[in-house]
């Protein structure tokens, strides 16, 4: 079982994010991510990247499911928030 | 014929294909109920599913075929899209009507 805080903090160390947003129950989290790593990559491999973060947390079942609500560049992220 | 081959033939006959579990009608999994919604909502009505709980053997396959641990996943034109997030934030986008639209029925 892991903390909002605690998922926000393991995905920020694996994965460089201008914006982070993480939401859950202690089992189920939703998160959003703006990177600029996601810059030219199809959503399934951004998902990707942020599922192979939290891999570790994931097996261990400390997180039992992420659902990636958004997973944006900086520019994305922007344009959508104007 | 292997079962990974069986898989890529699956995939490629239909323009869509969905690995669900249960069916269309009568899905037997909130995640796969909100895949199907989604392909509707896109206009395509007319699409392939594949029940994986009729098939262990696929089951297993769709995740080691794609290499993604989980289902649903959505085939289109023979290309691994995602799951029901993915397909979710790419409805908000319009990005997945856009991949569909050639499919969907006027």
């Amino acid at each position: 079982m892991a903390t909002t805080e605690q998922v926000k903090q393991y995905i920020a160390a694996g994965l460089d994010c201008t914006h982070l947003e993480v939401e859950g129950d202690g089992h189920h989290f939703y998160a959003v991510v703006v990177s600029e790593a996601f810059a030219g990559k199809r959503l399934i491999d951004r998902h990707r990247l942020v599922k192979e973060v939290i891999k570790e947390q994931l097996q261990s079942n400390e997180i039992h499911a992420l659902s990636i609500v958004k997973a944006q560049t900086p520019e994305e992220w922007a344009k959508q928030q104007g | 014929m292997d079962i990974q081959e069986t898989i890529k033939q699956t995939v490629t006959s239909s323009p869509v294909v969905l690995f669900m579990k249960g069916s269309a009608q009568f899905p037997q999994c909130g995640f796969s109920a909100r895949a199907v919604q989604i392909v509707k909502a896109c206009g395509v009505d007319d699409f392939m599913t594949v029940d994986v709980l009729q098939n262990p053997e696929i089951r297993q396959g769709i995740k080691d075929f794609s290499n993604w641990p989980t289902i649903p996943q959505l085939y289109v034109k023979g290309e691994f899209i995602g799951g029901s997030d993915i397909m979710y934030e790419m409805f908000q986008s319009g990005e997945l009507q856009e991949l569909l639209k050639d499919i969907a029925q006027a």
